[in-house]
């Protein structure tokens, strides 16, 4: 039984037409105009409980609108979408207490205040008694490695540790399902790392429902066993990331030292340079010419080292982001 | 490039058209004491006829509208949001800026303040006037002075922010002597002797019932005015730009 | 949404521990204390001394006597306490909840968000203005020769607290407009100067302004009806109509609410 549903989810926005400069300003004040312009197109996708997915995609793909529909803050143009059984725009009071949201550049914790006192505020909005409250704090703060950090105004708080406190306050109330829109977004890389393992942690303890979205590789890579790439409003992958990263381009990776200082244009018919950076070279070749190309590269050059690996998703990704659709 | 200073300005508050139009609407406070002060007879007591009333409360509301500043709230927020740092590294000294910021604005507040007189003269036929050239002209050039005399006040104070967080507040407490010695709610003929005297030992009666009086044909002491205007905008003015240059070192000195 | 005693439980508590956190953060700056003092201070001598200019030569405003001028600057005085206390503190952070995005925040818990944005925020330094506000009601209605019975003093409570919600109305329509116009921020200011004209019984004004402001910006029931219920002027009608447009008023900005957020739905991104 799925928690979450979605069929043929759309949003089209109106923006303003205006142009640059003066005269284009002038010409807004008294003849404003508008276009449509299309976030997300037609995605459909059903989750179960306890699963973590990932939204991966670029900027401006429409991940960050999905989130949002998903969550009820905006309402969809066309589709449906259901979550833990309500329909998610209407917020109502059972789904609203049955997710919780956060988001990566935002923040709902008080500026001024040390958490522990937004977190007490939240604790009387979800009807918590104090007691229970501090009970599930403290189990919070274990997982989040978090000490007198609650007791500092959050202004005083490192990136990180803010981060840290925001997950905190969206699980004080035990949701099923936990939406998060960049959570790693600006964060340094042991602090990313934390916030994945938490994630995992929470999700094997207590089987909430784990949705991100980001544009970052390595969320998706250590967390997300399921992958939904989104581009341009589309849904172009919904599955495993292996799946992913073989459906894109079949490729290998291959590393060449040289004893000689190469150029870039001389490896131009073996495969796509990656980069050529003193005597190394990396080639993305690939599968089905690999071992004509790497039997060509050992004849033609004089090669001291060679390594063939799986190239980094990153790379296959961000071509296809920068190629465009993909068939 | 002081035009390209002004056309960047005015682009960027043809931006803020909205708000700007608001600003100008939330000035109505001399239209609505006119309101009161028609209503009542004291007008007369002080002598003053309906008519000089209400030219010079309409007067009173222009001479507002192109006095307001604003310097210590842009000052803040660009404090704020950190763009102070990349202007004071610019060959242009912030000031001007600012200052060339207020000249927009009030550009762009023009077209917004002709519509509230022309409402005003709808709603009260023959209140408006065609003032002589002489006196539109004297009056222009005391607004004028007012204006940079306030502006130079507001920076003095935006100034002091430097030193302390609650020198803000110093703005809101001058706008209380401000706001009835002025002339803005009360044209100063209305004020008891003693009164009126004390008022005009403050810089505040030069800076709306003098304009105002100037514009609304009403008879004034040029020599006085303007003297007092020009006094204490040369006593303000090295003030001002000693505090900012000190200012500016402090700034830079706390790493900010 | 029903209401039900757990949920008015759930909000009596979420409401002390909202103003407890911001009472919290507000005693962190002290100096505020006397900065507010000095600026309500001033602005009431400067209004006792600008009401006073009118009532020379014997003369009266409006009908008025100085005493009963002075009931109503008061009650303005003690309404813009209030505006200080709770309605400028909380809405206008309405606009900075759009502009960011943390208005999703808001959207998202299991509260009324109206009632979250209204009342999140108290601030202490209005209450100066409330009791200034009061104690010059009192003397001044005293000295007016006025002497209101258990059932007047009622009726005043009853007319204050009309004002108070009409007043809010007001505010939050306002306010709840920048979902719109995030630019238009501003349009706060316009009210609270637009509303200075309460700070004078609506007879002072000239026949068009008065019916301006008892039917289209209802200034007249917010200081003038309480002022005359005081001063036992008052009139049953008055009090009706006061009630109704107070209820009216909560009514459309709830409705207004909705549909703001309606439009905050479809159009955000």
């Amino acid at each position: 039984m799925p928690i979450i549903r979605a069929e043929g989810l759309t949003k089209t926005y109106r923006v303003a037409d205006k142009q640059p400069g003066l005269r284009g300003t002038l010409r807004h004040f008294f003849a404003r105009r508008s276009r449509e312009v299309p976030a997300v197109k037609d995605v459909s996708f059903s989750i179960e409980p306890g699963e973590i997915v990932g939204f991966l995609g670029p900027n401006g793909a429409g991940k960050t609108t999905t989130l949002k529909m998903l969550s009820g803050l905006i309402h969809p143009t066309a589709g449906t979408v259901e979550v833990a059984g309500h329909v998610p725009f209407r917020r109502q009071g059972g789904f609203l207490r049955s997710i919780s949201l956060v988001m990566g550049q935002k923040q709902q914790l008080i500026w001024d205040l040390p958490p522990l006192d937004s977190l007490r505020v939240n604790a009387a909005v979800y009807g918590l008694d104090d007691a229970e409250a501090k009970r599930r704090i403290a189990e919070l703060a274990e997982m989040l490695e978090l000490g007198d950090e609650l007791t500092r105004p959050v202004r005083k708080l490192s990136l990180g540790e803010r981060m840290k406190a925001e997950l905190l306050a969206a699980l004080l109330h035990r949701p099923a399902v936990l939406f998060l829109d960049e959570p790693t977004l600006g964060l340094d890389v042991n602090a990313q790392a934390r916030v994945r393992d938490f994630l995992a942690d929470i999700n094997r303890r207590t089987g909430t429902t784990v949705l991100l979205t980001s544009h970052y590789m390595g969320d998706i890579t250590a967390l997300c066993p399921r992958v939904l790439l989104i581009h341009q409003g589309h849904l172009f992958h919904d599955g495993p990331l292996d799946d992913l990263t073989e459906r894109l381009t079949p490729c290998r990776e291959v590393r060449l030292e040289l004893k000689d200082l190469p150029s870039a244009e001389a490896f131009a018919g073996y495969g796509a340079v990656e980069s050529c950076q003193g005597h190394q070279v990396r080639l993305l070749i690939p599968r089905d010419r690999l071992t004509a190309a790497v039997a060509r590269l050992l004849a033609n050059f004089a090669v001291v080292d060679l390594e063939v690996s799986e190239p980094p998703v990153e790379e296959l990704i961000g071509r296809l982001f920068r190629q465009g659709v993909v068939a | 490039m002081a035009r390209a200073l002004f056309t960047s300005q005015y682009a960027l508050m043809l931006e803020y058209r909205a708000e700007i139009a608001l600003w100008a609407l939330s000035g109505v406070l001399p239209l609505i004491m006119l309101g009161v002060w028609s209503g009542s007879g004291a007008g007369a007591d002080a002598g003053l006829s309906p008519l000089q009333l209400s030219r010079y409360f309409l007067a009173a509301f222009v001479v507002r509208q192109f006095t307001i500043i604003w310097v210590i709230h842009a000052f803040e927020e660009d404090n704020l949001q950190g763009r102070l740092s990349p202007y004071l590294l610019q060959p242009l000294p912030p000031l001007w800026r600012y200052l060339a910021a207020h000249l927009a604005e009030q550009a762009t507040r023009l077209p917004f303040v002709v519509v509230i007189l022309a409402f005003v003269a709808l709603v009260l036929p023959g209140t408006l006037w065609w003032p002589s050239p002489s006196s539109f002209l004297l009056a222009v050039l005391a607004t004028h002075l007012v204006f940079l005399l306030r502006f130079l006040i507001q920076s003095l104070i935006t100034m002091l922010c430097f030193w302390s967080e609650r020198a803000a507040a110093l703005e809101r407490l001058q706008m209380i002597p401000y706001l009835f010695l002025s002339g803005l709610v009360a044209p100063l003929e209305t004020f008891p002797e003693g009164m009126r005297a004390f008022a005009f030992a403050t810089p505040f009666p030069w800076m709306i019932w003098f304009p105002a009086r100037l514009l609304s044909g009403g008879e004034v002491d040029l020599a006085a005015g303007f003297g007092a205007l020009a006094a204490w905008i040369v006593l303000l003015l090295p003030l001002t730009l000693l505090l900012w240059k000190a200012g500016i070192r402090r700034y830079s000195a706390m790493g900010a | 949404m029903a209401i039900t005693l757990s949920t008015f439980r759930r909000y009596r508590r979420t409401l002390a521990r909202f103003w407890a956190t911001s009472l919290t953060a507000e005693l962190e700056y002290q100096a505020n204390f006397l900065i507010e003092l000095l600026s309500v201070g001033g602005n009431l001598a400067g209004s006792v001394f600008l009401l006073s200019l009118f009532f020379g030569h014997g003369r009266s405003l409006g009908g008025w006597s100085w005493e009963q001028a002075l009931v109503v600057l008061g009650v303005y005085t003690l309404l813009d306490g209030l505006t200080s206390t709770v309605l400028q503190p909380n809405l206008s952070t309405i606009v900075t909840h759009v502009r960011t995005g943390t208005l999703d925040f808001v959207l998202l818990k299991p509260i009324d968000s109206q009632f979250w944005l209204s009342a999140r925020t108290f601030s202490p330094w209005g209450l100066p203005g409330v009791a200034m506000g009061l104690a010059l009601m009192v003397v001044a209605a005293v000295r007016a020769g006025a002497t209101p019975g258990p059932l007047a003093l009622l009726q005043v409570a009853v007319l204050l607290i009309a004002s108070a919600l009409i007043l809010y109305s007001l505010w939050f329509v306002l306010a709840a407009t920048s979902i719109w116009f995030v630019k238009v921020w501003n349009a706060t200011e316009v009210l609270r100067s637009a509303l200075v004209a309460g700070r004078y019984p609506v007879a002072a004004y000239p026949a068009g302004l008065r019916t301006f402001f008892t039917l289209v910006l209802p200034v007249a029931f917010l200081t003038t009806v309480p002022a005359e219920a005081i001063l036992g002027t008052g009139s049953s009608r008055w009090l009706l109509a006061s009630v109704a447009v107070a209820l009216v008023s909560l009514a459309f900005s709830r409705w207004f609410w909705g549909f703001a957020l309606r439009f905050y739905t479809s159009a955000s991104s």
